[in-house]
């Protein structure tokens, strides 16, 4: 397979406490990684860290066999988008003047080509969105604007994708169309990495689990292994335990 | 689908430019009507054969007064409309970062001390310019960590350094002798007053050359007006972005305070106008910003020489009635 990531020895601390430790790990195209842990593992930073906005402390990254950190910031951004999570919800811009914000690193001119706006249109139409185009994006529900910001990341067209809970605010239809998205993009051979907390719908659409814990890598197991070992479970909370649907398929149970 | 969205694109671009061009025939119109309007009357024709008192009157006090006000104010807009953006709040103006009482508090240095010229231009320039790059650089480097800005620090940081220069402003001002006391007070209240063509010149270079620095980025405020990890992971050099607009804000606001005194909304109220009646899209926003608020300035000044004829109001004063309601206004409605 085609390594693409190569993660080695990533640590990094905040001043005053350590978030990751020793962290390393591989990525290829067409896997879609789901990255678990709670709330503060250090899932976001790892993500920040990938996407090149943060530089660890030791270790070193490296994307297509180059080190992450010789990349210049519009280099970098034809090849990864990140999802950055929180983002302001009254922007005054159109949807589509947003979704062609991921166009930014390939043009020098003045106005977007009509390549990037078919770009654009194309990632609106894959993640529902095309119908808003022209309404302003502070008019939009969460879960709209959720979307919107999706599109955006694809609109990019990169090698590699980082989404911070791509599914926050998402009703449950559009969370089952967002997730099943994604896995179509890792087919389609793109590199997804997701930072969730929907076991079900991560097990359903993922070819990998990473689990983080207290910084360390704590499980990095193929989603068929994460449904025969589910130590990791363990890691999450008590309460869980792996079962099976009628139809075979692993579902997670929360006691 | 490819040449349909191309005929999109440029309808949208198009109408975003035609707002553009109106906006420059508004500025040009400006220039070249509002000399004719003051508080004594004078003729075109007497005007054109260079005749006493209308010619002198004509060419050495509406000219350069309605330039400086076109020039001062799109300045001013233009930085509001930045600092807009990159601190993602929309109450953001040349003011809040603290730069506008620096350059005030410079420029008040110099009037108390007495000093006229400095280096050949006036002193009130010099100690504007210094008093704003002294400001910048204490915010600056209050609210840089880790090689990024952070919004937040930066705006608190920003008000403090104001209620400091503002406090030094009033000491000095209690200290002085009446006359000048006198003669910081009408700085204070910021108005346009003719200046040497000179000084109008030189103004005219910084306005042109730092404006078109940070319209030329149009596109990356769009991104950071968004989020800073969102601009960075889009491609934008977040670090470049902030020196270059940090700095050519600070230029464009004390170059102007220098000239004009502290005048306050028009950096709120053109870019919020703009942005919300026609695009929040910097590509429109920002060129949109610089000749309306050139126009608003010189407006407010030229009502200001006219409605209480044969006093003056000055255009601060002018623009504050203006400005105030419209804040109220934009507060009540947003928020």
């Amino acid at each position: 397979m085609d390594a693409r990531l190569a993660v080695q020895d990533v640590s990094f601390a905040y001043p005053g406490h350590r978030v990751l430790d020793s962290v390393g790990f591989a990525g290829c195209a067409g896997e879609f990684i789901v990255l678990m842990g709670i709330n503060g593992a250090g899932k976001s930073t790892l993500l920040d860290i990938l996407a090149g906005l943060r530089v660890p402390d030791s270790g070193a990254v490296q994307l297509n066999g180059r080190s992450l950190k010789s990349w210049s910031a519009k280099e970098r951004s034809r090849s990864v988008s990140h999802l950055p999570q929180g983002t302001k919800q009254e922007l005054p811009f159109s949807v589509e003047q947003v979704v062609l914000m991921g166009r930014y690193a390939y043009a020098d001119r003045w106005f977007e080509s009509g390549e990037d706006l078919a770009y654009a249109c194309d990632a609106m139409r894959r993640m529902d969105c095309l119908q808003f185009r022209n309404r302003l994006f502070s008019t939009l529900s969460g879960g709209e604007q959720q979307r919107v910001l999706l599109a955006a990341c694809l609109a990019q067209s990169p090698a590699m994708m980082l989404f911070d809970e791509p599914s926050t605010h998402l009703d449950i239809q559009q969370q089952l169309h967002c997730f099943a998205t994604l896995a179509e993009l890792a087919g389609e051979g793109a590199l997804c990495i997701a930072v969730t907390h929907d076991l079900n719908l991560a097990l359903a659409h993922c070819t990998r689990v990473l689990v983080l814990d207290q910084g360390k890598l704590a499980a990095d197991l193929s989603v068929s292994d994460a449904t025969h070992n589910t130590g990791w479970l363990s890691r999450l909370s008590s309460r869980l335990r792996m079962s099976r649907t009628e139809e075979g398929k692993p579902w997670v149970l929360y006691q | 689908m490819g040449t349909l969205s191309m005929t999109r694109l440029r309808g949208a671009s198009s109408a975003g430019l035609g707002w553009v061009g109106g906006s420059a025939a508004a500025f040009l119109l400006c220039a070249v009507l509002l000399p004719w309007i003051g508080s004594g009357s004078i003729s075109v024709g007497r005007v054109l054969e260079k005749a006493s008192p209308d010619y002198p009157i004509f060419t050495e006090l509406r000219v350069s007064r309605t330039l400086l006000g076109l020039l001062a104010g799109g300045a001013l807009s233009l930085t509001g409309s930045l600092f807009q953006s990159m601190l993602r709040d929309s109450l953001a103006t040349p003011y809040t970062l603290g730069v506008s009482a620096g350059a005030s508090l410079g420029a008040v240095v110099t009037l108390a001390l007495g000093l006229e010229r400095l280096l050949a231009v006036p002193a009130s320039w010099v100690g504007a310019m210094s008093g704003a790059a002294v400001v910048l650089l204490a915010v600056a480097g209050a609210s840089w960590k880790r090689g990024r800005v952070s919004g937040a620090r930066l705006l608190l940081s920003g008000i403090a350094l104001n209620s400091i220069c503002s406090a030094f402003i009033l000491l000095i001002d209690s200290v002085v002798r009446d006359r000048r006391s006198i003669s910081i007070t009408q700085w204070l209240l910021g108005s346009v007053d003719s200046v040497s063509y000179r000084a109008l010149f030189v103004f005219g270079i910084v306005v042109v050359v730092t404006s078109s620095v940070v319209i030329a980025q149009a596109r990356s405020w769009n991104l950071l007006a968004v989020g800073e990890s969102w601009a960075a992971s889009r491609g934008a050099d977040l670090r470049r972005l902030s020196i270059t607009g940090y700095c050519c804000g600070s230029m464009l606001t004390a170059s102007s305070i220098a000239l004009t005194g502290p005048i306050g909304f028009v950096g709120l109220i053109i870019p919020h106008m703009v942005r919300s009646r026609i695009s929040a899209d910097n590509r429109v926003l920002m060129p949109c910003s610089l000749l309306l608020g050139g126009v608003l300035l010189a407006c407010c000044d030229t009502i200001g020489r006219i409605v209480l004829s044969p006093a003056e109001l000055p255009a601060g004063a002018v623009m504050a009635i203006v400005g105030g309601p419209y804040l109220v206004w934009l507060v009540r409605k947003r928020f």
